[in-house]
């Protein structure tokens, strides 16, 4: 069963890469388009599914609506910094490492979640610090991503600007239905025991795709 | 809604719990990961379930590499002499999927639009590509059937040459330009077009 649906995720060699049609709007064109950025930017976030299982482990134990924000802010930010920096700067990183690291960053929170860091070292690292790193991972996947297109410096930083408003704008969306989802669930005396299911089976999840991209910068280079 | 306890205040599952979900997690991973991901992404596999399952064929699937047409193989050259802000239109008849390679160069930067129209409307036209330059070379594949190609105009104070050399599967020649228009149906044979200049 997990292997039937893995397949039909597993589409592609990249965790996500942009699509054909969004590619070509990219690369042709001039000047500042922020709309159609901030569209692309909450795309990327709604249909990533390493962004979303990402999500769900970061907020599966937080139920006040002011800490989901505190928390997607926290990535965006993080996100906002390299992406800006990465594509300004020429600054390139494989893109199948940064999607292993993103991989290894739904590990580390489903780790977490089932205590796994209580119980290792005897403390809980910040979650805050966490969540502000794995942004700036994101953010520079996504830098590495968008230089392999041609773009207009025309622009180019409310472009960025537009993409990253987007982000956020597209993790609250996502995160509307986990969180109503989980706030649900947690009202359910089953919730404790499934939720160590749930976060292995988000570590599992996480495992696969490291060792997806992992595979695929040993072996496609 | 009732405010439930947070983590922080629930007793975490113990070291051995931890490890064995982990482990479990880990485990379970590594099964998906050999027995599938490998196989399909990357025709890489040890244990033989790609080929087992058919899986392995994803990986050797490539598309978009090789698209059959239907139609005649034909090659056409032209060259067009623009007097200072003439316009010409040169088109081809392409059936939706048809490909063509093309090249084309100017003495001059020129304006051009790289536009079809589909069949239904000859009043609508679909732009795909639209600048100033002096060349252009690249695959067309048509989105839709109808006739494709290219409007120059000349923006200089000058005449201008332009040569246009393309291959593909079309199937008429439609030139448009000031005052008037041109139609060829290709013949259904394997001889290149004529010379349009």
């Amino acid at each position: 069963m997990a292997v039937a649906v893995w397949s039909a995720l597993a589409g592609t060699a990249l965790a996500h890469p942009m699509s054909e049609q969004n590619a070509t709007f990219v690369q042709g064109l001039q000047g500042s388009a922020a709309a159609p950025f901030v569209y692309l930017g909450a795309k990327h976030m709604v249909t990533g599914y390493d962004h979303l299982l990402f999500l769900v482990g970061v907020v599966f134990f937080l139920y006040r609506l002011k800490d989901v924000v505190l928390y997607v802010s926290l990535f965006t930010l993080g996100h906002s910094v390299t992406l800006l920096a990465g594509v300004l700067g020429g600054i390139r990183v494989d893109a199948h490492l940064v999607d292993a690291v993103i991989g290894l960053s739904v590990v580390y929170k489903g780790f977490e979640n089932i205590g796994g860091f209580e119980r290792l070292l005897g403390f809980r690292p910040d979650t805050r610090m966490a969540v502000l790193m794995f942004g700036l991972v994101h953010g520079l996947g996504l830098a590495t991503k968008l230089q392999e297109f041609a773009l207009s410096k025309d622009g180019l930083v409310t472009n960025l600007l537009g993409f990253n408003l987007g982000v956020e704008v597209g993790q609250i969306l996502a995160l509307a239905f986990v969180v109503l989802a989980l706030a649900y669930w947690r009202r359910h005396a089953g919730f404790a025991r499934w939720a160590l299911v749930t976060n292995s089976l988000l570590v599992s999840a996480g495992f696969v795709l490291a060792g997806h991209q992992l595979a695929g910068y040993v072996l496609a280079g | 809604m009732p405010d439930t306890a947070p983590q922080a205040a629930q007793e975490p599952p113990s070291l051995r719990t931890v490890a064995l979900a982990t482990a479990t997690a880990f485990v379970l991973a590594a099964v998906i990961l050999v027995t599938a991901v490998l196989p399909a992404e990357y025709g890489v596999d040890p244990l033989g379930t790609g080929a087992a399952f058919g899986l392995s064929a994803l990986a050797d699937t490539r598309p978009g590499v090789v698209a059959p047409a239907t139609g005649s193989y034909r090659s056409d050259s032209a060259v067009f002499v623009l007097r200072p802000f003439e316009w010409i239109e040169y088109k081809y008849r392409l059936e939706e999927g048809a490909g063509m390679l093309f090249a084309w160069e100017a003495t001059v930067p020129v304006r051009y639009d790289l536009h079809g129209e589909p069949n239904a409307g000859p009043e609508y036209a679909e732009s795909f590509e639209s600048a100033d330059r002096q060349e252009g070379r690249g695959t067309f594949r048509a989105p839709f059937t109808g006739i494709h190609g290219w409007y120059w105009q000349n923006r200089t104070t000058s005449e201008v040459t332009i040569r246009l050399w393309t291959t593909g599967f079309y199937t008429a020649i439609h030139e448009f330009f000031e005052g008037g228009s041109t139609s060829r149906t290709l013949d259904d044979d394997r001889a290149s077009g004529g010379d349009g200049s």
